[in-house]
């Protein structure tokens, strides 16, 4: 049963100018890749990916909306709800590992990282932005003894251009057992294709609007498959996603109706 | 063995999904059918508008059950025809759940399903948290017994009320249903419930109060089975707690023709169809009967 723990916030990161880390006083083992429902008392609960795994957990937000605009009004030893960890975490298979992640999607890769990092394993992490200012756990990864390789839009750090620009050039010269990707779907989407030309097994972190995070309310159900990215994800196979013709098109929003990614049908 | 009819339906087994669990998403009711083993599946209850639902958090889970308050988010009517002819790919009867605030709404979505495929129709007059929708008509003898009229009016596919025990007396509910012209009774819905945070001291719940659901209800539901099924002539399908063959055995000599389980699946995942099936199928074997329908009603003999 995953019952509704109340917990203090023990400290606060400031990980860029919208980006912060909420450690809490939660003690946990998960996965790299589970998640988290994040509830506010009196405004809403949402779900966030772990970005620290173990001992004290925790997450890291983006500030977007309404939400998070009140999370990051918080301060140490105010409250949060948190149901969780839930999902299905990252499975590493092999030795040599990609991650991808575009903005605030580097949060559940982060701790994938460190934890084969930690086992031996090789890591090599493209990391993109909008601006330099905004790349996440560069030096995290870097630290724990990863290569990381950047991308930002705007050029003010690493290539100019997208995450998938870097792998594309990366992928000319290099091979890997596994890669595992976090960031928005239409990157994810251009990813899955890139590895599948390299026959490179690939696992993504989806997002879509949850509500119960337990499997049973259907509103996170990827069409094509029937998979619920709560319970099955949310990190699914490539092969699984490419089962599934919503990949990468469209999410639902609360309603249940179609969203297009980008607006387009 | 398994097979029951429903009101001139054939179910490979008596174990259906209950409205509101995955039932959004023809894709996941498709998946219930095929990988779950469900002998029938109800969808999400539908209106006429698209509706969000009430802010999370939206369940809470607690000893013995679950208390949730979805707040009949849907994608409205116009939208849910793709999601049917996808769940109808599952190869079982797909029932209709509808909602609306009032007679004419339950009419005109009842009508556009039954153009749109399903093999009946249920009524929602049980749902307890969104205002005048659902139980608002579930409590009272006569707009139910008014919604089952105008739907009947509407649709020639079977039509199954779906009670809620929060109604006085739910036999008087039922009766009036069965005098409107229902072709069955659901029972029961999800319960009025609520959950406060001690640290907090908030209810957790976005909506405050939700539903209770799961097998902290099921002596309620088994009692509301028995004495509607003591009453009315037309079958039963018993709802409420569910998650084991034995369960569905009680509903089963209680008077119950079929079943439907929703928490369940938190429990037991998506294939408790499929186990709850071959648990009722032992219950038979063992006792020397050789088919569902000669143990429904043993209880009230
Ligand atoms: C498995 C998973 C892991 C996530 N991990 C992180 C993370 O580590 N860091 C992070 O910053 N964000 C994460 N998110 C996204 C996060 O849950 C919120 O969607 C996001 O923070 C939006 O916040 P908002 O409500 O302030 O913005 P809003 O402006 O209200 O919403 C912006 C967009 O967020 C999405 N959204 C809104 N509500 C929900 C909801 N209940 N469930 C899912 N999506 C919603 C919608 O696409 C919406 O258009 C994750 C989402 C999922 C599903
Ligand atoms: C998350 C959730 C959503 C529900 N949504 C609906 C709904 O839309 N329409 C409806 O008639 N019943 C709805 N119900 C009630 C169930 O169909 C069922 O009657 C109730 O949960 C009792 O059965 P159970 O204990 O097997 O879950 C919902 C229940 C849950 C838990
Ligand atoms: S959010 Fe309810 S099934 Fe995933």
């Amino acid at each position: 049963m995953h019952e509704m723990q109340v917990v203090k916030i023990k400290k606060i990161i400031k990980e860029t100018k919208r980006i912060k880390t909420f450690i809490l006083d939660l003690d946990v083992s998960a996965i790299p890749g589970q998640f988290v429902m994040v509830w506010l008392p009196g405004v809403d609960e949402k779900p966030m990916s772990v970005s620290y795994t173990k001992g004290d957990l925790g997450i890291t937000v983006l500030r977007l909306g309404d939400f998070t605009r009140r999370l990051f009004e918080l301060s140490p030893g105010d409250m949060l709800g948190i149901r969780g960890p839930m999902g299905r975490g990252f499975k590493v298979y092999g030795d040599k590992l990609l991650l991808v992640g575009g903005g605030v999607g580097v949060a559940p890769l982060a701790p994938l990282a460190e934890e084969a990092l930690a086992e031996g394993k090789e890591v090599t992490a493209i990391i993109g932005a909008i601006t330099k200012s905004e790349l996440l756990f560069v030096d995290r990864i870097e630290k724990a003894g990863g290569r990381v390789l950047i991308s930002t839009d705007d050029g003010s750090a690493g290539k100019k251009g997208f995450t998938t620009d870097v792998l594309r050039e990366l992928l000319e010269e290099e091979t890997f057992d596994q890669c595992f990707t976090c960031g928005p779907e239409i990157m994810m989407a251009k990813v899955l294709d890139i590895t599948r030309e390299k026959k490179i097994p690939t696992q993504a972190s989806l997002h879509r609007y949850f509500k119960c995070g337990i499997g049973i309310c259907g509103q996170c159900v990827l069409d094509g498959i029937g998979l619920r990215v709560c319970k099955e994800g949310p990190t699914f196979r490539d092969k699984e996603l490419r089962k599934s013709p919503e990949f990468g098109r469209y999410w639902r929003n609360a309603a249940g109706q179609k969203i297009y990614f980008g607006g387009k049908k | 063995m398994l097979e029951v009819e429903l009101c001139g339906i054939k179910l490979r087994n008596p174990t259906m999904l209950a409205s509101g669990i995955l039932g959004t998403s023809g894709a996941a009711l498709k998946r219930v059918a095929l990988s779950g083993g469900a002998g029938a599946i109800v969808t999400k209850s539908i209106g006429l508008t698209p509706r969000e639902g009430h802010r999370n958090p939206t369940v809470v889970e607690i000893n013995g059950g679950l208390i949730s308050a979805i707040g009949l988010a849907n994608p409205g009517y116009e939208e849910f025809g793709d999601e049917i002819r996808v769940a109808k790919e599952g190869g079982v009867p797909v029932i209709g759940s509808v909602y609306g605030f009032n007679f004419g709404e339950y009419a005109a979505v009842a009508e556009t399903l039954q153009k749109y495929g399903v093999d009946a129709i249920e009524l929602n007059i049980s749902y307890p948290n969104v205002g005048k929708a659902g139980a608002f008509f579930g409590y009272s003898e006569e707009l139910s017994h008014e919604v089952v009229k105008e739907v009947k009016k509407r649709v020639s596919l079977p039509v199954f009320a779906k009670l809620t025990a929060g109604a006085g007396d739910i036999v008087a509910i039922a009766k009036a249903c069965e005098d409107a012209g229902a072709d069955a009774i659901t029972a029961i819905g999800a319960l009025r419930a609520m959950k406060i945070d001690l640290i907090t001291g908030k209810p957790i719940l976005g909506n405050e109060v939700g539903g209770l659901s799961g097998p902290c209800i099921k002596p309620i539901a088994l009692r509301c089975v028995y004495e509607i099924a003591r009453e009315v002539d037309i079958p039963v399908i018993g709802c409420g707690g569910i998650t084991t063959g034995e369960d569905a055995v009680e509903f089963f000599l209680a008077g119950a023709r079929a079943v439907q389980i929703g928490t369940g699946v938190l429990y037991r995942g998506i294939t408790i169809f499929k186990k709850v099936s071959q648990e009722i199928k032992e219950y038979l074997e063992e006792n020397g009967y050789s088919s569902v329908d000669e143990i429904v009603g043993l209880a009230l003999r």
